[in-house]
């Protein structure tokens, strides 16, 4: 069965920052049209009528079957996807902050590039990200010391500074968050508590800073390793945590050792 | 000047930095109502207590802006003309609050939440680094008092405070005498680690050269060094392995260390990461021995700001009221970054310069649109103003309270009365809220 | 004279701090943060007398500050300039979203300008008013 489309166009750049969190599958699920016009979003300290900002056109169903384009420059517009549960978002165009937050299912693709926060503490589902993304993807907000435990991002760019931030598996119930980039910036996995992260090219420094638990391949090369990771010895298959295996040469370290003498953390990087 | 006219203020708090010196004393001619003499304090702070006399830097009567040069006008038309400009923005930033007491701070988040805008401080260029630490590892910390009586290890790292803190070394962690530390200088060792050979660093025991931006790194291989795994690299941030061990060992055979840090840790690359994994060191030493960590608070009150703002909102510093209710996210919600990306339409600006103390990028947007100071004396960021709120110095012509760099509450005094038509930032501040509110009613 | 793969550093001093309470718009601020303070060896290559503007060059901006020999070296291949609006024309406005901007440690390279123009802060200010 065709899944129900809906289309937004952009039709003007906000001024301020437009906070979009009622644009979800979950929202639109059952709306018709008209009620989709008329859902709230936030310009600077204005409340506003999302047709003030968007084209709207199409046909809605229940959450699963669901779709959302939207095209424009969407820069400025926050929290598209917020804790959504099943579903489809495709982004046509550059995005901002907080890009599917606390997504439980369903997919988002963003066919540009995302700002700071993406995926932040997701939960489930799958956000893909066609361009370069900002800081701190797949983190956890401040304050919080669980971050992403479930789902997968992947990145065909290069992400920010401390994605994955405090990441947290929980092997039992089978959630193993995990991150595909195509690069990284610092303090890659910073706070790993049992995420998996898979680098296809280069990194910048100090990635798996403070990580207990998980694990973080590295394609490519780091520009700086921090000195609390030891060197194990060299491997030809690295199993993941979700049971997935990569091949290749790769030098196993162990860390981060400056929060513990022994343990199971590990980063591996390309000979 | 007969000496009936003249007044001795002893135990007066100083309103400059965050060591909030307690021991100051001022002469008033309170017939003129000037200060005469001030004794004790350092050179920054007497001449912030001269700065109030009257001058043509100081500001007594409300100005507002019109045709390129300030003109007098009463305060309920410059209120008037403030509110009105405040109440129709839609994105207005309330920047500063650092230089002022803690009833003025609780007004300046009563008219934030009102506004629906943006409320910072300046730990948002600062010490806010540290507080992201905090909020992530926690912190092991103590007061001032503590450390003059017990420490005998004192590490200064990324500060200068010879510099920006001139008394601290004074009065409570290099040459002063403690209860446990009765010879003073030769009970503590001290330890400078900067990239400068600063002038503090000249005066210390033992310097420790880290190249810029790599203190994150020296940190961690102390870290793995302490926990008994040796590193593998033979210098780490410039400085060789033996050194490293030797500091390990240094740290671990005190009887009672601390660590005060600066700017060098939040304002280089790593910014809150480098305080995050400071913190976690010191907090694994204690396995050892004693060992604590307190920040070095730049402005006499910005740890008031900070503590006055979290008790009203939840939250410390770059605060969002644009959805009726606090949220915090520096980055998204801090100054600098909301200037630059243009969503500012209004700044007030209370108790601080920014046209100073921001990057050039920032300065440019904020002066695109309106800006209102509240402020005593001429500043880069007054001169370029549109609106001049005239400000009484707290700590000197106003009393209220301030909290030091430990969080010590003390009571700030009043040593002479405001010049001209000088109000108190809260009573600015209340003026605002009110006309803010009745304009709120009618919109 | 000039040089390169420079870092620069910005921070507090004693002078800065005390211009900064007796008004900033004063001859006095210029001279205490308008400055740029090099290693002792590092000064002899730039060739020039103490005193002689320098513009100083970053990715972010340039500015033209007094040339001084640090009190507080020797740390060759690091520039000081005290904080304030020279200072800020140069630093590093990105916070990498953690909102303090990186005000130490930027790559920095200087020219001697020997008839260079060193602004004070409200001439040096109010540029960025215009436009």
């Amino acid at each position: 069965m065709k899944m129900a489309e809906i289309k937004l166009k952009l039709k003007k750049e906000p001024r301020y920052p437009l906070e979009a969190e009622t644009i979800t599958p979950d929202y639109f699920a059952g709306k018709s049209i008209k009620e989709i016009k008329e859902a709230i979003l936030f310009h600077g300290n204005q409340s506003v009528k999302l047709k003030e900002f968007f084209e709207v056109s199409g046909t809605s169903d229940d959450i699963k079957e669901t779709k959302i384009l939207i095209e424009g420059n969407l820069s400025k517009v926050k929290r598209i996807g917020q804790g959504m549960t099943g579903g489809e978002i495709v982004i046509n165009g550059d995005v901002g902050m907080h890009v599917g937050n606390q997504m439980k299912g369903g997919k988002i693709t963003v066919n540009g590039n995302a700002d700071d926060w993406a995926g932040a503490m997701l939960k489930g589902g799958e956000l893909e990200i066609n361009g370069d993304a900002g800081n701190y993807v797949g983190a956890a907000y401040r304050g919080f010391w669980k971050g992403m435990e479930n789902g997968v991002i992947k990145v065909k760019g290069k992400v920010g500074r401390e994605s994955m931030l405090w990441a947290r598996w929980a092997k039992k119930a089978g959630k193993f968050p995990t991150l595909y980039c195509g690069g990284a910036g610092d303090f890659l996995g910073m706070h790993n508590h049992g995420g998996t992260i898979i680098v296809e090219g280069n990194v910048d420094r100090y990635a798996g800073a403070d990580q207990i638990m998980g694990v973080i391949v590295i394609k490519g090369k780091i520009h700086k390793k921090l000195p609390s990771f030891k060197k194990i010895g060299e491997v030809s298959e690295i199993e993941l945590p979700n049971g997935d295996k990569i091949t290749g040469k790769f030098i196993e370290y162990s860390g981060d050792h400056s929060v513990k003498k022994e343990t199971n953390g590990r980063l591996y990087i390309a000979v | 000047m007969s000496e009936k006219s003249k007044i001795t203020y002893k135990d007066v708090v100083c309103p400059f930095c965050g060591t909030l010196c307690d021991d100051l004393e001022v002469d008033v001619n309170t017939k003129e109502n000037i200060i005469i003499e001030v004794r004790n304090a350092c050179q920054i702070g007497t001449r912030k207590f001269f700065s109030s006399n009257p001058s043509e830097h100081r500001y007594e009567v409300p100005l507002i802006k019109e045709n390129g040069s300030f003109k007098e006008v009463s305060w309920d038309e410059a209120i008037e003309k403030t509110a009105d400009i405040l109440a129709n923005a839609k994105r207005p930033l309330l920047y500063g609050f650092a230089s002022t007491e803690c009833d003025a701070q609780s007004k300046g988040v009563e008219l934030a939440e009102l506004l629906g805008g943006i409320l910072d401080n300046t730990a948002s260029v600062c010490h806010g680094p540290t507080l992201l630490a905090e909020q992530d590892v926690g912190v092991p910390t103590s007061t001032l008092g503590e450390y003059k009586n017990r420490a005998d290890l004192v590490i200064f790292w990324g500060c200068n405070p010879v510099h920006a803190h001139p008394r601290h070394l004074g009065r409570y962690s290099e040459f002063v005498r403690g209860y446990f530390r009765t010879d003073g200088r030769n009970d503590r060792y001290i330890v400078v680690v900067d990239p400068r050979y600063t002038h503090t660093a000249q005066i210390a025991d033992l310097y420790i050269k880290v190249n810029p931006n790599e203190d994150y790194e020296l940190i961690n291989a102390l870290r793995a060094e302490l926990r008994g795994v040796e590193i593998d690299e033979k210098e780490v941030a410039g400085v060789p392995r033996e050194k490293i061990k030797e500091l390990v060992n240094i740290l671990k055979t005190c009887k009672f260390g601390v660590i005060f840090f600066g700017m060098g840790l939040t304002q280089s690359v790593s910014h809150h990461r480098n305080v995050d994994t400071a913190i976690c060191l010191v907090r694994e030493l204690n396995d050892h021995t004693k060992f604590l960590i307190t920040p070095m608070r730049g402005h006499y009150n910005i740890t008031g700001s900070n503590v006055v703002f979290t008790w009203n909102t939840g939250y410390g510093y770059s605060i969002d009221f644009s959805r009726g209710y606090p949220r915090y996210n520096p980055g998204e919600f801090s100054s600098v970054d909301c200037l630059i990306r243009d969503e500012i339409d209004a700044s007030l600006i209370v108790a601080s310069d920014p046209a100073s103390n921001f990057p050039a990028a920032a300065v440019k947007k904020m002066f695109k649109h309106p800006l209102i100071v509240v402020e005593p004396h001429h500043t880069p960021t007054s001169v370029n103003a549109d609106i001049i709120l005239p400000a009484a110095f707290a700590g000197i012509e106003t009393e209220g309270t301030a909290y030091r760099m430990d969080h010590v509450p003390l009571r700030l005094r009043k040593v002479k009365e405001p010049p001209g038509q000088c109000l108190t930032d809260r009573e600015i501040l209340e003026k605002l809220i009110e006309k803010v509110k009745e304009k709120k009613g009618e919109l | 004279m000039s040089l390169d793969n420079l870092i620069l550093i910005t921070g507090r001093t004693i002078n800065q701090g005390i211009a900064l309470e007796g008004g900033k718009t004063t001859k006095e601020s210029v001279r205490a943060a308008g400055i740029c303070a090099f290693d002792k060896d590092d000064f002899k290559k730039l060739d020039c007398m103490i005193g002689t503007p320098v513009k100083v060059m970053t990715e972010f901006g340039e500015v033209v500050v007094y040339s001084t020999i640090s009190e507080e070296g020797p740390h060759p291949g690091i520039i000081f300039i005290p904080m304030g609006p020279w200072a800020n024309q140069v630093v590093n406005p990105s916070s990498q979203s953690c909102g303090t901007p990186t005000f130490k440690g930027i790559k920095a390279r200087v020219e001697v300008v020997k008839d260079g123009k060193v602004l004070d802060s409200v001439e040096l200010i109010s540029k960025l008013k215009e436009g």
